[in-house]
């Protein structure tokens, strides 16, 4: 089978769409990746194809409402918050999706940079996200996203993640301190090199000290100032009243760059530059590490966070005028089109429509609703204008109460101890005890000789290879789940993964694909099934109920629809070369006794003239790696529930089908929460969901995860997000937390073993600088190539 | 032997010139997309020749 050029995606379509590139005829798999390419080779950007290293992203067609959605973005009370205004130039960062190697930067900024009007555009491809500048007398917001449309990658403005402000300062300033560190130590070390030959054979005093000096020279900035974190970090632990690692870090720098100052100044004792400067990099290296992937885990879910904005059309003396939701007024009368966001709380004043109520409630079908019933804000009007007179806004509306519960369900979120942390703790405590009985000890011995060996002793037992276990495999374990499609959000899931014994799933979204697709089709004799559904896919089309989505892949425009009536909560019906087609339920197309319809599934049925022509099923149907997913959590003996909001049969069909005999059915986000309370008493659970009524769940569950796909609100809450929404996926995390899990525990065990080896040698008084520079790094190198190994990790 | 005390200042020299490039380098962002800067130098800055007249170039908004 021939794969499509621009996405890679095997062609189904034959050569029905072709683009000719560098003068060949090259196939596209849909008309979405048809028109990109050829925009792109429009553009004159052809190269693009030459120097990707990854293809494409699959396009999906082009939706009309969602170019004209992007207007929202022009308003000026939208802007502001995320546009930083200059004079006549607007700059603005943007999240971008779909970029998937350095060629697609480059395709952007050459598709935007000839544009009049654009000033400025930066592609970072680590980041995917463009920094944009542009004269707003010139071009429109608006317009530069729909031109980076063209091309096929989706754009928008991005909720800074609180965490990635602070982390993007701070990772710059580690990378400063480190190579820094870096730079210092390679030269301590050269000259340390020199001074080590004293010990074998004579070096001239004159010549020992000018080393000495020098190495203090460079030694100077590295602890002055690569070593800064510790200090404040061992400070800040101090003042709390407790110990760690860096209490004992600092101490060890801190005397022994001390000790060597005196000893250079009177030309006497020991020096340990060297040791100090490679302790200070190794732990660097190590705290460089934890930031990169707590940073990398910040800017992703960032991307994630897409600023949508909420507008609402206000209706004032029979105008409407577009504005930013947070500009409504309690007793404001805003008018809603079918498909649009309702913006606030409200209740209708007229008009009579179905609305989805998906993501707050897990219901998955519309809900009918009318004059003097209320709708609530973040959900979707599906059929038919509403007039809606709005009467809660900002903390009172409903989606408010579900943040709410959130916040409260994670601030009681159950602690884990990080193993590394508890470590640390009783290590400092046992290496400063013993620093100090050493101390006690030699001065009774020998006086003259007591500081200096109490000092090797804190140098020698520094916890390099200590700090360097967990990040490192942290790291390594971080990098896995990236090419995973996983995102880690929080630091400490590895633990968390290996310790699930009871994973609870959301249904609707998460174990299903979150909507309808096509069943059964039963028809009579005089039709097939495809005649059928594109006769239901050409009357659906322009309808935004779900049950219309489920037929927009059979539509071909061979059949011309008019007189489209839609009958809110009954169906459609129009005409179709003189016949009236009806779709929708069985009263309402024919009155023809039929057949019991299949259970614990929808049926719709087709008439023309009345005539009932098929009956159709819909489900939401299983995604494909759900069972698979299931079987084998089960399989590694953890215990399994369905939390759905959903209240149908549908809920227990498939939990049969899935065999998982614990269901719960019809819960409320509060519900949810409570019922996993009850769980986390005696097992450690995790939560998978993706809307926003499972938020409230996700930040009180032991670990939770959610859907690349889901809502803003639950990928809030999660520790791990799924991108691509492939559920079998969380096995494979399992699978590498474990294995991370074990290297770590390989790591501490080396990393223990070695100041067993090296402290009573200290003790004693035999660890001269060199042996102690020596150990330090051998034992950092066997930690961190033993992290390396999980980079290789089959899956 | 006193050679040392020349050679040694001026690599102290070149070291601070190269932390300096490289606090240089760090602060105006050129590590902050390094999956990019590698393959950078690929990509031709001229417009590639390609079968369709510039006039026709859609992009322009007016």
């Amino acid at each position: 089978m021939t794969s499509c050029f621009h996405c890679n995606e095997p062609v189904v379509t034959g050569d029905q769409f072709t683009t000719i590139i560098n003068g060949q005829a090259q196939p596209m798999c849909c008309p979405g990746c048809q028109a990109v390419s050829q925009a792109i080779i429009d553009a004159g950007l052809t190269s693009y194809y030459q120097f990707r290293s990854e293809p494409g992203q699959r396009q999906s067609a082009l939706v009309p409402e969602q170019l004209s959605h992007y207007s929202a973005y022009d308003l000026p009370e939208v802007q502001q918050d995320f546009v930083h205004k200059q004079g006549d130039i607007d700059t603005t960062s943007l999240s971008i999706d779909g970029i998937t190697c350095a060629a697609c930067a480059w395709l952007i900024e050459h598709k935007l940079k000839p544009v009049n009007g654009v000033t400025n555009v930066l592609v970072n491809s680590t980041t995917q996200r463009a920094m944009v500048s542009w004269d707003n007398h010139i071009i429109k917001l608006s317009e530069i996203l729909q031109l980076i449309s063209q091309i096929g990658y989706q754009a928008a403005p991005y909720q800074v993640d609180e965490q990635e402000k602070q982390s993007k300062a701070d990772s710059r300033k580690f990378l400063l301190r480190l190579g820094l560190a870096g730079f210092a130590t390679m030269q301590v070390m050269m000259f340390a090199l020199a001074l080590y030959t004293g010990y074998f054979t004579d070096l001239d005093v004159e010549f020992r000290d000018y080393f000495r000096w020098v190495s203090l020279i460079f030694a100077a900035p590295v602890v002055l100032y690569s070593a800064q974190p510790f200090y404040f970090s061992a400070l800040r632990s101090l003042l709390s009243g407790k110990l760690n690692m860096d209490v004992s870090v600092s101490i060890a720098i801190g005397g022994a760059f001390i000790a060597s100052c005196v000893a250079t100044i009177q030309g006497t004792g020991e020096v340990y530059f060297e040791s100090v400067s490679m302790f200070t990099f190794f732990l660097l290296l190590g705290r460089y590490f934890e930031q990169t992937a707590r940073q990398k885990a910040s800017v992703s879910s960032s991307n994630l966070h897409k600023l949508i904005p909420l507008t609402a059309h206000l209706f004032n003396d029979g105008e409407t005028t577009e504005i930013a939701a947070k500009r409504l007024r309690i007793g404001d009368i805003i008018l809603v089109k079918p498909g649009e966001v309702i913006a606030a709380d409200a209740i209708i004043v007229s008009g009579k429509s179905s609305i989805n109520e998906a993501m707050l409630t897990g219901e998955q079908m519309p809900i009918i609703k009318q004059v003097n019933d209320t709708v609530y804000a973040g959900t979707i009007n599906v059929e038919q204008p509403l007039q809606l007179n709005v009467i809660a806004l900002g903390q009172d509306q409903l989606v408010a109460e579900i943040i709410r519960l959130q916040e409260f369900a994670s601030n009681n979120k159950p602690a884990i101890a990080l193993i590394a942390d508890r470590l640390a703790r009783y290590f400092s405590a046992t290496i400063l005890s013993i620093a100090l009985l050493t101390y006690i000890v030699w001065s009774f011995i020998s006086p003259d000789d007591a500081f200096w060996v109490t000092l090797s002793v804190l140098v020698a037992t520094c916890p390099c290879a200590l700090a360097l276990a967990t990040p490192t495999a942290v790291t390594c374990a971080t990098a896995i789940f990236t090419r995973l499609g996983i995102i880690t959000r929080k630091a400490g899931v590895f633990e968390k993964l290996t310790q699930i014994n009871h994973v609870v799933f959301d249904k609707t979204g998460t174990l299903t694909c979150g909507h309808l697709s096509i069943g059964d089709v039963i028809v009579d004799t005089h039709h097939t099934k495809q005649q059928v559904l594109a006769l239901a896919a050409a009357i659906e089309q322009g309808s935004l109920h779900p049950i219309a989505q489920a037929f927009t892949p059979y539509y071909n425009n061979q059949y011309l629809v008019t007189d489209v009536d839609h009958h809110i909560g009954e169906g459609i019906s129009a005409k179709i070369d003189g016949q009236l087609i009806k779709i929708g339920k069985r009263d309402f197309v024919t009155t023809t006794p039929l057949a019991a319809a299949p259970q614990n599934s929808q049926v719709i049925y087709l008439s023309i003239n009345n005539e009932l022509v098929a009956q159709i099923e819909l489900l939401d149907q299983l995604r494909d790696d759900s069972k698979r997913t299931v079987d084998a959590l089960a399989q590694n003996n953890i215990a399994l529930s369905i939390a759905s909001g959903d209240n149908s049969g549908h809920v227990e069909y498939l939990a049969q089908k899935l065999g998982i005999a614990d269901v719960h059915s019809g819960l409320s986000p509060q519900g949810k929460l409570s019922l996993i309370n009850q769980l986390q008493q005696t097992k450690q659970v995790a939560m998978f969901g993706d809307g926003i009524n499972d938020a409230p769940v996700l930040a009180g569950a032991n670990l939770s995860v959610a859907m690349g796909s889901g809502s803003a609100i639950a990928k809030n809450s999660a520790d791990l997000i799924l991108l691509g929404d492939h559920l079998s996926r969380f096995n494979d995390a399992i699978t590498v937390a474990k294995q991370a899990q074990h290297i770590i525990h390989q790591n501490l065990l080396w990393a223990f073993a070695y100041n067993v080896i090296i402290l009573p040698l200290a003790v004693t008084g035999h660890v001269a600088p060199y042996i102690a520079a020596i150990g330090m790094s051998v034992s950092s190198l066997i930690v961190v190539s033993n992290s390396l190994r999980l980079l290789r990790i089959k899956l | 032997m006193s050679i040392i005390y020349v050679l040694i200042p001026i690599a102290m020299l070149f070291v601070l010139i190269a932390v300096a490039i490289f606090f240089w380098a760090v602060k105006s962002e050129q590590f902050d997309d390094l999956d990019r800067q590698s393959v950078s130098i690929l990509f031709d800055e001229k417009e590639p020749k390609s079968p369709i007249n510039k006039s026709d170039l859609p992009n322009k908004t007016e």
